[in-house]
């Protein structure tokens, strides 16, 4: 995790654990918090930390740096700021757990573990199928790669939020990320 | 593996997709359907499509001259029983599929290998329909639309098919500038599974017919995630309710797995006959 600190306002990036989030916001009550949290759900922690006034999801983003972007309150400096560090912000009203492309994404990543440990393909024709068939820019596990601990964050948390088993982490991934 | 005698049966979408690209590799194809016109139609849109490439500099007169010689239509008995791939892309209908193959297992040379380019049946089941003799050269072969700029081909080794024909096959596409992927015989394949949750997650985070929102997620899953397009925009352009049909196929055959499960809405939309771009109103209107 790296937190900026300017001013009034705090921003966090990274990632860590729900409770090492909140601790953050309990020990930065009289600031301006803007924070990513890629894999939980924003909507949580805004009913909880009135100081929370954007969220933001990085951890998924490419070279290009684009990342998705809830705003509860503009803030000049924290905009300021993300484009110092070159990213590129894409507005959304929509607070969803997981946001819009890591919930997206980490589901198509599942699937593609769970094809994996059927043994439908191997993982090269896997991701090659989603490039060249329907013009994915990168295969299930190119996007996976590294990030599987995240993958399997937002799985979980999806999981423990809907109760709903669409969002089963597939043993397999859970094994690559342990 | 050489492959020079080709026939592609159904003229449709796929079909002609199929059939000019196999004609662009200088292989013999000999286009086959039930109704001239469509094939009179299909064999105008090939040469038209050739035309054009002409005119953009991408091919010469001179070898668009040769594709042309190489593209024939005729009738299933009369197309050439020594053949050496047999490509079926008719109708998504198992009887009427399982009725053809039979057909096709008495029509042609037992060396000849036949092929499926279905989307949504088990290349096992379809493989019921010929000889045992037959079984190890039936295979499924999945292409893309379109055919002659989407690289994949979908590899499919059903039970009885034998290994080295898929290996065969995978090599000889990969020869040809295709990309296949090699996969065994289980519902929507690769793509037609994996690509589910690129639908059914974004369902799911909008939830409700709101069209400011489904822009949000296409404008989202396009800039964030570097898609070419998002996924209702790409949904009204598929067609709803192919996508929906596809969606409920493929939780059927799994059983009803929650992963793979339909949205309300998706139902919804096609009980109003809100199919997408072909009925001017999908997820977004088109008037």
């Amino acid at each position: 995790m790296t937190n900026y600190e300017i001013d009034n306002i705090l921003i966090n990036f990274g990632f860590a654990s729900k409770e090492e989030k909140k601790e953050i916001l309990r020990s930065n009550s009289q600031k301006k918090v803007f924070m990513d949290l890629t894999c939980y759900d924003p909507n949580e922690f805004y009913n909880e930390f009135p100081q929370l006034k954007g969220t933001f999801a990085a951890l998924f983003c490419d070279d290009r740096k684009k990342i998705e972007l809830h705003l509860k309150e503009k803030n000049e400096l924290f905009l300021q700021q993300l484009t110092r560090l070159e990213f590129h912000p894409v507005e959304t009203s929509i607070v969803s757990c997981g946001f819009i492309f890591p919930r997206t994404i980490v589901q198509i990543i599942n699937e593609a573990y769970f094809a994996l440990e059927e043994k439908v393909a191997s993982k090269e024709d896997i991701n090659r199928a989603m490039k060249f068939g329907v013009n994915y820019p990168l295969g299930p596990f190119d996007w996976a790669q590294g990030k599987e601990k995240l993958v399997v964050t937002l799985l979980d948390e999806l999981l423990l939020k809907t109760n709903d088993q669409r969002y089963r982490c597939c043993s397999l991934l859970r094994n690559d990320f342990f | 593996m050489n492959l020079q005698r080709i026939v592609v049966i159904g003229a449709g979408t796929m079909g002609s997709g199929i059939a000019q690209w196999f004609a662009q590799q200088m292989c013999y194809v000999e286009l086959v359907d039930n109704s001239e016109d469509q094939l009179k139609r299909s064999v105008q849109s090939i040469h038209s499509s050739w035309d054009k490439l002409v005119e953009k500099g991408k091919l010469t007169s001179c070898q668009v001259g040769q594709m042309k010689q190489f593209l024939s239509t005729c009738t299933l008995e009369k197309a050439n029983p020594k053949s050496d791939l047999v490509i079926e892309a008719i109708i998504e209908d198992l009887e009427i599929k399982k009725t053809l193959f039979k057909k096709l297992d008495s029509l042609f040379d037992k060396k000849t290998i036949l092929s499926s380019n279905t989307s949504s049946f088990p290349i096992t089941l379809l493989s019921e329909a010929v000889s045992d003799e037959r079984k190890p050269n039936f295979i499924g072969l999945h292409f893309f639309n379109p055919a002659t700029i989407m690289l994949l081909v979908e590899v499919i080794k059903g039970l009885r098919t034998d290994a080295t024909l898929c290996e065969s096959l995978y090599q000889w596409f990969e020869l040809k500038g295709k990309k296949p992927a090699l996969c065994k015989d289980s519902p929507g394949f690769i793509v037609n599974r994996v690509a589910r949750n690129f639908y059914g997650e974004p369902l799911r985070i909008v939830d409700n017919d709101d069209e400011q929102k489904f822009k949000e997620v296409d404008t989202i899953l396009k800039e964030v995630g570097g898609f070419k397009m998002g996924p209702f925009e790409l949904m009204d352009l598929i067609g709803i309710d192919i996508n929906y049909s596809v969606t409920h196929s493929v939780w059927e055959a799994f059983n009803q797995e929650p992963r793979f499960a339909p949205h309300h809405l998706q139902k919804l939309m096609v009980d109003s006959k809100r199919f997408g771009r072909k009925s001017k109103k999908g997820f977004y209107p088109y008037d």
